[in-house]
Formats: C-alpha cells, structure tokens, sequence
C-alpha cells in the first residue's frame, strides 16, 4: 500500500484537531502507522492522543538547540496506540512568521526522514493567511486534502476560500493534491448534513462524513482522551471509525469550483 | 499598499532603500550603522562602500553591523536579535547609534522605532529604509539625512552654507563639492558643514545655524524642506550644471545671503572665457553626445558648450562620440571638454 497523505482544513475552532486526532486514533486501530502533524502555533493538535501533555513543538527546539543538535526522537513522539505526534509550533501570537515556521518545520521532518508510514495527517490551522500554511498542499506533501466545515455560513466561507487555494495551486505543473471531500462537523443545525452535502457538490465534491455534535466529545476531552480511546463502543467512535474507513477507501480526487460569495449565501438560505 | 511596479519602471536608478540611507549614515564617521536583516545585505553594502571609498583614495572602513537574522528570527521575530546587536554596539565607544530596516525585518512586522526607544546609553536612531515598500536609493538617502537632521537644534544663524545631500558614491565626489566651495569662497560666503559627508556626530549640530543651504540636486527638496520648516533655512535646490547656468547659481546664492555678486561674476565670466578659448582647437569640430546619463539639463549644459566652440553636434552616429557626464560648475565643464579633445584628436 502506497502512503496516503492528508490534509485537514477548515476555518479555526470548527473541530479540526478533534477531528484530525479521532481519525488518527481510528485509523491506528485498523493496524496502521500513523503520522499526525499538528501545523498551528497553538500546538494543540496532538493533545489528545498524547493524554494532553503539550510536546515540545520543532520551532520551539530550533530556537534552544539549534536544528543542528536535534534529530528525530526529540521531535516526534508517540501517543495512543503507536500514533507519532509532531507539533510543527511557531512564534507567540503577534510576532515573527509563522508560515515560515510552517516552512522550516517540513524541511526539518524532511532532513529527519519522518515523513514515512501509512498515513500522514496534516492538521492545519483556520485560513491559509500565507503561503507558509499552503505548504502543506505544495511540494507533494499533502495529496488528499479534506475541509471540515459546519452548516454555518462562515465556516462554509472559510472552507470556499481554502477550495480557491486547492485550485490556484493544484493548476501548477508539478501539483499533486487534490479536493478529497468534505467532513461536516455538526453544530446541531437543521437540515446540515444536507446543506454540506450540498456545498461539496456545488464545489466539485463530495460529503465524505457527517459527524454530529456529541456530549462524549467534550467528555473525552476532560478526560484528555479521543472519543475512540474514552468510550470505543460509543456511537460516535463508531462514526470517527466509518471515517476512517472511507478516508482509506476513498479515491475520489477533484479539483474545487469555489463559488462566489452570493452563490454561498443563497446556498445558506435555502437550508435555514 | 505600494503596487507592483510595471517592468518600465524597473531601472538601476532606482535602486535600493537601504543603500541610499547607509551612503548617508556610513559618512558620520564616529558613529556606528547596524543593518537589521540577513548578514547578506550588510555584506554587499560593505563591500560597496569600501570599494568606493577606496577609489575616492579613502582608506575608511565604514562601521556596519549586521543583526544577522537566520531563519530562526524570521519565524519568532527578530526583535531580540536586534537589541543583541544594539546592546553590543553600545558597549563600544560610540556616540550614537543608526538602525536601518530591510525588505524581510519589514515583511515580518518587527517593530524596529520600539526597539530603538529603549533606554540606551547613547541615541539610537532608526531610519526606514524597507526597499520592497517602493522607495528608491533617493529614498534611502532623504529618509536617512531628515532622521539626522533631528540630531540638530535650532541655533543662532551664522554666515556659513551647508552643503546638503552631496552624493558620496560618486566618483566626482570631491571635485564637486571643491567646485561649490570655489564659488562660495568667490562670493566671500563661508562654507558650514558638509551634510553628510565626513561629518563626525559633533559636527550635526551645526546643521541648524547656516543662513543657507545648497542641495545637491533637485532629488532632496524634501530634504531641503524639513530643513526649512525645522531651522527656517531657505534653500538651493541644487548644483549648478554647465556655465551659465553656474552663474545664475552664484547670483541666487549672493542674493540669498545679501552680499553684493558684482565682482565674483565678472572673475568668473573671464574664467569660462578663459577656458573656452583655451580649447579653440577643438572649436568646429563635428561630433554626436554620448553617455551614461541624457538627463535634460546635462544636455542642455553640453549643448551649451558645444554652441559656444562652434562644435556641430549631430545625431549621426558615426560622429565622433562626445562623452557627456553630469557636469558641476565650470571646472565639471572644463573635466568635459578635456574628455572631448580626447575624443575627437584620438
């Protein structure tokens, strides 16, 4: 089996990195090796999987040692089930750049040889600002990229305009990624699913998964778990599993339609 | 926002904002310059300007430093790595201190005004000098004399002028600024400070007293109107180029200053007369302008020349090549006309 690499996206506090470390954990219980990197300053991606201890982030350990004195033991960790957790980190809010952090981390995991497994996850943070946080999407690391979004209209806004960034680079000659689908994490709106369901096609898409809101999501994570680790017969692990499982399966790659601003709205409207 | 210039646009007359500024700051001869940027920008500079000095026979070895950012600093900020470099140079004997920004320092948001606001042991000035936001090596030049101009109180007017903006890398430098104090001396006009060229830091304060200033060209009138609004100094707008044109000049800065140009005019009159007929030899000879720079007034000021030795100037190329360069005074006229006789008894 070929490695698959796969981005998520979507816009900030819609549930990403909750999303991204389930299906990292699902994905360790089908018996594969995981690589999950956590792309945000915040450094938070990983958390779960590693029973909430913060690790060391790479930019963090540049910064003291130098890139010269690190190797890959220092930056990669592992949590629940064998997953290995890297937070690429980055600068205290209002200073430096942290797209260039984006940068040098990739190249550091690059020098290291961590970029191998089955899978490797790469959870990005909210709006690609920069062309440091497209990085990800560029230079064929990540091939398979994946918006999580909610029914809400600026989430659905911030998932168009990350379908902008898939198109613009996915037009370049050595592009290798692609619009895999989309992941609807549920706030309880009426008519959701569908509404997602309907913005994926109307952006050359498809659902891949609808993950409804879920008490044992905020459980698990008082607990500093995943949902798949604190409670596996849930019916929510049960949904982070079928996830995996069509991440896996998937082979659907498309290059995105984003659609204009009023097109989005009207979209909006019509499942209110 | 500066928008992208069009391709037109992009010429070596342009040039870069940090350069312009150091070419100013590298001249107050005591002080030190720290560059905030990669160790490269600092290196190419350096190496300009020794070069150039070295050429105009001066064997200066302009104080830069370099905060020497690396990939680290661009990702956290490179703050800190500029206070290191400011602490550092503080700790040498030093009067005062000039920080000048680059492109990526500028790109990443480092506030450099804060840094330079801290309670150092001597000034430190901070010169914007981001070349990517549009700016020129003019810029870079103008930015940095008005951040030194703040160095200078305003003082009681004495009779001397100051020399503004004098352009340090060129070759002509010194004979330039020779050919201004010539005149000046010619009209009993004492010459005040050099703004900036050879200047230690004690000398900055001076730069409020002058009754006038002369700039260098017409480039620095934002220069030349800080200066006024800041000390009341009227001002020249620039050099003067070819021969009549030098004469006009000498009865701007007499009437500025009050002296009566009478008897100076006449001693220079007889001078331009003096050297035309020197080179009557080369009088009705054909020939075609050649040069680096066809600036309007250069060739206006050549033009002149020419008329006045009976030179037929045509646009036919295989004409003898006349070299033309921006001319200062009469003595730039007679370097010019050197260069012709060679051109055309070659």
């Amino acid at each position: 089996m070929s490695m698959k690499q796969i981005a998520l996206y979507g816009k900030g506090g819609i549930g990403k990195s909750t999303t991204s470390a389930n299906l990292s954990a699902a994905l360790s219980g089908m018996g594969l090796d995981i690589l999950q990197i956590g792309c945000d300053p915040k450094r938070d991606s990983t958390r779960m999987l590693m029973h909430g201890t913060f690790i060391p982030t790479v930019m963090d350990l540049v910064r003291e040692r130098g890139d010269a004195g690190l190797s890959l033991k220092d930056i990669e960790f592992r949590g629940y089930n064998g997953v290995r957790c890297v937070e690429a980190g980055g600068p205290e809010p209002g200073v430096g750049c942290a797209g260039r952090g984006i940068i040098a981390t990739f190249q550091m995991l690059e020098k290291f040889g961590a970029l191998k497994g089955d899978v490797i996850l790469y959870d990005v943070l909210g709006d690609v600002v920069c062309g440091g946080f497209a990085m990800p999407m560029r230079e064929g690391y990540a091939q398979e990229i994946y918006l999580v979004t909610s029914g809400e209209l600026m989430s659905l806004y911030a998932a168009n305009n990350i379908c902008k960034a898939i198109k613009r680079l996915a037009s370049r000659v050595k592009s290798k990624c692609s619009l895999a689908g989309v992941i609807c994490n549920g706030r309880g709106q009426q008519k959701e699913e569908e509404l997602v369901a309907e913005f994926a096609r109307r952006v050359n898409s498809r659902l891949v998964a609808f993950i409804p809101r879920d008490r044992v999501v905020q459980l698990a994570e008082l607990n500093r778990k995943t949902v798949i680790e604190y409670e596996p017969a849930s019916g929510q692990a049960e949904r982070y599993r079928t996830l995996a499982t069509r991440v896996m399966e998937n082979t659907s790659k498309t290059i995105p339609t984003p659609l204009e601003i009023d097109e989005l709205e009207t979209l909006a409207y019509a499942y209110i | 926002m500066n928008l992208k210039p069009l391709p037109t646009h992009i010429s070596r007359s342009g040039g870069c904002t940090l350069t312009g500024a150091l070419s100013v700051t590298t001249q107050v001869r005591d002080a030190a310059s720290i560059i905030h940027g990669p160790k490269g920008c600092a290196h190419h500079n350096f190496s300009l300007f020794h070069a150039t000095l070295i050429d105009n026979d001066q064997a200066v070895i302009p104080d830069l430093v370099s905060s020497a950012l690396d990939e680290s600093d661009i990702v956290f900020g490179g703050e800190d790595a500029l206070a290191r470099s400011i602490r550092s140079v503080c700790g040498r004997d030093v009067p005062a201190v000039f920080v000048l920004s680059t492109c990526i320092a500028a790109t990443i948001g480092d506030d450099v005004e804060a840094v330079c606001g801290r309670d150092w042991p001597v000034p430190v000035i901070p010169i914007p000098t981001a070349g990517f936001l549009g700016g020129t090596f003019q810029d870079g030049v103008n930015n940095a004399l008005i951040a030194l101009a703040d160095l200078a109180e305003h003082s009681q007017t004495s009779p001397r002028v100051n020399i503004i903006g004098e352009k340090n890398l060129e070759y002509e430098v010194e004979e330039n600024y020779a050919e201004i104090a010539r005149l000046l001396t010619l009209l009993g006009i004492p010459v005040g400070i050099r703004f900036v060229h050879g200047l230690s830091l004690d000398d900055i304060p001076a730069l409020g007293a002058a009754q006038l200033n002369i700039l260098r060209d017409p480039s620095l009138v934002p220069v030349g109107e800080h200066l006024r609004k800041r000390f009341g100094t009227p001002f020249i707008p620039s050099f003067p180029t070819g021969l009549s044109d030098t004469l006009a000049f000498m009865n701007s800065v007499a009437g500025a200053c009050r002296v009566d140009a009478k008897r100076a005019l006449g001693t220079e009159q007889a001078l331009q007369a003096e050297i035309l007929a020197d080179f009557s030899d080369i009088g009705a000879a054909q020939g075609v302008f050649c040069g680096p720079v066809m600036d309007p007034e250069i060739s206006r000021a050549a033009q002149e020349a020419a008329d006045a030795l009976h030179i037929r100037v045509s646009g036919n190329k295989e004409a003898r090549q006349l070299p033309v360069h921006p001319v200062v005074g009469t003595s730039g006229v007679r370097r010019m006309l050197h260069r012709w006789r060679r051109a055309i008894h070659a």
